[in-house]
């Protein structure tokens, strides 16, 4: 069930993604540290709530750099990117309202629940 | 009894210290010198030959700037004291202290002059329980500095401490050996520059002497152009332009910048709010938008890239749904709570709808409502999708984070605020009347722009029905006959919660109750139960949970009385709204300063004084914002159409008022008003009662 960031990003389909807001269009580039040092580069593209992705270490909007391993924490909903942001695992140059379109991205945590799972579940009582 | 503490605030910044200008670590209250939800520095205390120094007198000259007076020793042998020190501190992105020590003798005065320093790099969430960091400090006398340093993992929050006279520096603080001349005198600045490592922030050690001068001048011209871009008020009754221009001042002091939005947007309040919190936000911007329009726009904006994307229990989080709280300390970062990002608020999907709505109205603004199409309509998607959790039709609240996620996810949000009138504590789900109140009037608004600026009238059509759909029902099922108001909330299986709470005012506000049901709503609003004589209570007076210092359980909090008020003039319930602004624009008369959070709901003839709870911030956006909006409603402010309606209706012995340069979509208008029993006889100056 966890999938790697890198996994994620390859099964990006080119289809509409009604979560991704309208208005925001923008190029994204994921910087990955790997183990051995290098770095890879991922290149997204968000337009017409569409994401195409791309191998390219071009210049864009905004550029978001972390070890392949917090990548992998955010893709598979360990990590929330807000708090990944505020311990420094990740830093981002560029414009910032783009972070936002990734969250939305990447699926979150796979234990998580729909409120009316919650709703229906009369046990709980909390 | 404790002593008066003193505070400057700029933002998310703000430092406390006691009367002297001490700061030293109280379990009880938020001391010391906090910024981005972290408290940078801890222990700030000032001796001159190593003795405390005594306080004078004090000068709280704007928000963001304090001058103590003080002379060395206590107040049993001061008199003749040859020495004075005044401490003038100011705040902006850092800290500055000016030290000036006046001699005041015929004779050379050589004085130890020290600053004890110490940071604990506390979260805001563990003021009460701080927990011992391994921090690190470093002193560097050759350049004068102290770096106070905490680190875990990548996480580095950093104080660093300067001085512009030349000064020992060692771990524990600076100490300066001086001779200060007869009759003359010694300064130093001291600056405390506060690093986030990670945020692409400014080099706070570059000319720290021109950054600082500059900030302390831009802050103060930056005042006076926001109360020069609000409305101007003159009224007959000297306080009320006093009162007028302490919410707005409170306002402009509780601004913050964010990490992800190059805007300003409003903070809770002071001390335990210095975050932003979506729905305190939200309703600020309603209250505020004949006063000051731009907190609106921003806020939005900010409100909507945090948009809910996913589904997260540990964050209550759901796509669509919009914030209730942001916080940067190490508590969010590490998960410890879960307020990097925290969604768990029913109500706050619905209000976003709302204020866009309203912001239109008031500004015209149709390029904001465009841009913002699709996460409004995530929000109103919300509504049915993920917050009605049972799919009966009602927006209801439980939470995933059983951990720390909120267990009351409205504005009472305290944990047994929500309760039956015997005490009991209702199941989960609940829904909660103003939540069906907020929905409601969400899908009306939410149509009007779908209609007007969407371009699309089947979404509008669906909006309005389902609107419909929700009063019939609600008004159905919520409605307790024997008592003549509306039901608390409902629970799972129906059973309503009879509880009489201000909360019935929110119904008013939002359109939700049918004219023939408002007197009655307004009788109980306005009765002995629930009208303390300030304001309405939370929660009214006989039943068995009611209590009036309880926040949720009896306290009467301005932010709710202002919708309470605008609710109740709405429905046409003018006296009964100019009563409601009367007693909470007499609460801030008494209390001078910034309108408080809340105050006790003890009856008003009792107290004949506003009663003050110790947990209570001031000031409060909410409650500065609470000010505007009466102000609004007893003039009966309304944008109708590209022009602005005025139908005052002022409270007994407010005499006449004139609000002048109220912006708009229609530019500037002026408004004016004047009281019955004025315009009965003439102008006589009335007394307010």
């Amino acid at each position: 069930m966890a999938t790697s960031a890198v996994e994620q990003l390859e099964q990006l389909g080119p289809e509409r993604r009604p979560e991704l807001p309208e208005a925001i269009p923008g190029t994204l580039r994921l910087d990955m540290r790997e183990e051995n040092g290098r770095t890879e580069h991922w290149y997204l593209t968000v337009h017409d709530q569409r994401v195409d992705v791309t191998r390219s270490a071009a210049d864009a909007e905004l550029v978001i750099r972390a070890d392949r391993e917090v990548f992998d924490r955010i893709a598979g909903g360990r990590t929330h990117l807000a708090a990944a942001l505020l311990r420094n695992e990740l830093t981002v140059q560029g414009d910032m309202r783009l972070l936002t379109l990734l969250r939305r991205i990447f699926p979150g945590p796979a234990e998580a629940r729909h409120p009316r799972e919650v709703g229906r579940d009369r046990d709980v009582h909390r | 009894m404790r002593q008066e503490l003193v505070h400057v605030v700029a933002g998310n910044a703000f430092a406390v210290s006691d009367a002297q200008g001490d700061m030293e670590i109280d379990p009880h209250a938020p001391v010391g010198l906090f910024s981005f939800d972290t408290r940078f520095i801890s222990r700030w205390v000032l001796t001159v030959d190593g003795e405390r120094l005594h306080a004078l007198s004090r000068d709280d000259m704007t928000y963001f700037e304090t001058r103590f007076f003080l002379v060395p020793g206590t107040a049993s042998h001061y008199v003749d004291a040859n020495v004075t020190v005044i401490r003038h501190r100011s705040i902006d992105d850092s800290f500055n202290e000016r030290i000036t020590v006046l001699n005041h003798s015929a004779e050379p005065a050589d004085l130890l002059v020290r600053m004890e320093i110490g940071a604990d790099f506390a979260d805001t969430s563990e003021i009460r329980s701080p927990v011992p960091r391994l921090t690190t400090m470093s002193a560097s006398s050759a350049d004068g500095m102290l770096r106070l340093r905490y680190e875990r993992e990548r996480f580095a929050r950093e104080a660093i401490v300067s001085t512009t006279a030349p000064g020992n520096v060692d771990e524990g603080g600076i100490s300066f050996r001086i001779t200060v001349p007869p009759r003359g005198q010694w300064i130093t600045d001291l600056h405390v520059g506060m690093t986030i490592r990670g945020e692409a922030g400014r080099d706070l050690r570059s000319s720290l002497e021109s950054h600082r001068e500059q900030a302390r001048h831009d802050m103060r011209a930056e005042l006076g152009e926001w109360l020069g871009r609000a409305p101007h008020l003159v009224a007959e009754r000297d306080i009320l332009p006093t009162v007028y221009e302490g919410a707005l001042t409170d306002l402009a002091a509780l601004r913050y910048v964010p990490l992800t939005y190059p805007g300003r947007v409003p903070v809770g309040g002071m001390p335990w709010a210095m975050a932003l919190y979506g729905r305190d936000a939200m309703v600020t911007c309603l209250q505020t938008l004949p006063f000051t329009p731009e907190l609106t726009p921003t806020t939005l904006r900010l409100l909507a890239l945090l948009q809910g994307g996913r589904l997260d229990d540990y964050h209550d989080e759901e796509p669509g749904k919009i914030l209730c709280e942001l916080r940067y300390g190490e508590s969010a970062a590490f998960d410890d709570q879960p307020t990097a990002v925290y969604y768990g608020a029913a109500d706050t999907s619905p209000l976003f709808v709302i204020l866009l709505d309203e912001y239109e109205r008031w500004s015209g603004d149709v390029e904001l409502v465009r841009e913002l199409c699709h996460p409004a309509r995530m929000a109103l998607d919300w509504i049915d999708g993920y917050g009605d959790l049972l799919g009966d039709g009602y927006l209801r609240y439980q939470r995933r984070n059983l951990r720390n996620g909120l267990v009351n996810q409205t504005w009472k949000n305290s944990p047994r605020a929500i309760v039956h009138r015997d005490g009991r504590e209702p199941g989960f789900p609940r829904a909660t009347c103003e939540l069906q109140g907020y929905a409601y009037d969400a899908k009306i608004r939410g149509a009007r722009l779908a209609r007007e600026f969407w371009g699309d009238p089947a979404y509008a059509d669906r909006l309005e029905q389902e609107a419909a759909a929700l009063k019939e029902r609600f008004n159905r099922d919520f409605w307790l006959p024997h008592r003549e108001h509306y039901a608390l909330a409902l629970e799972r299986d129906g059973t309503p919660v009879e509880t009489l709470t201000s909360n019935l005012g929110h119904l008013l506000w939002s359109g939700i109750v049918p004219a023939e049901r408002s007197a009655a709503l307004a009788a109980h609003l306005l009765g002995p139960e629930l009208f303390s004589g300030w304001g309405v209570r939370t929660m009214a007076d006989g039943q068995l949970p009611y209590n009036p210092v309880g926040a949720h359980l009896g306290a009467v909090w301005p932010s709710d009385n202002s919708l309470v008020a605008a609710g109740l003039r709405r429905y046409h319930h003018d006296d009964e709204a100019a009563r409601v602004a009367a007693g909470i624009f007499a609460v801030a008369e008494r209390l001078g300063d910034s309108l408080p959070e809340v105050i006790a709901g003890y009856p008003r003839p009792v107290t004949k004084y506003p009663v003050r709870l110790p947990a209570a911030g001031r000031p409060q956006s909410w409650s500065a914002g609470a000010l505007l909006m009466l102000l609004g409603t007893i003039l009966g402010l309304r944008p109708c159409g590209e022009n602005l309606l005025v139908k005052p209706a002022l409270p007994e012995g407010f005499g006449w008022i004139e609000l002048l340069d109220i912006p708009g979509r229609w530019g500037h208008s002026d408004a004016y008003g004047r009281d019955r029993s004025a315009a009965a006889d003439g102008g006589h100056r009335g007394r307010l009662r």
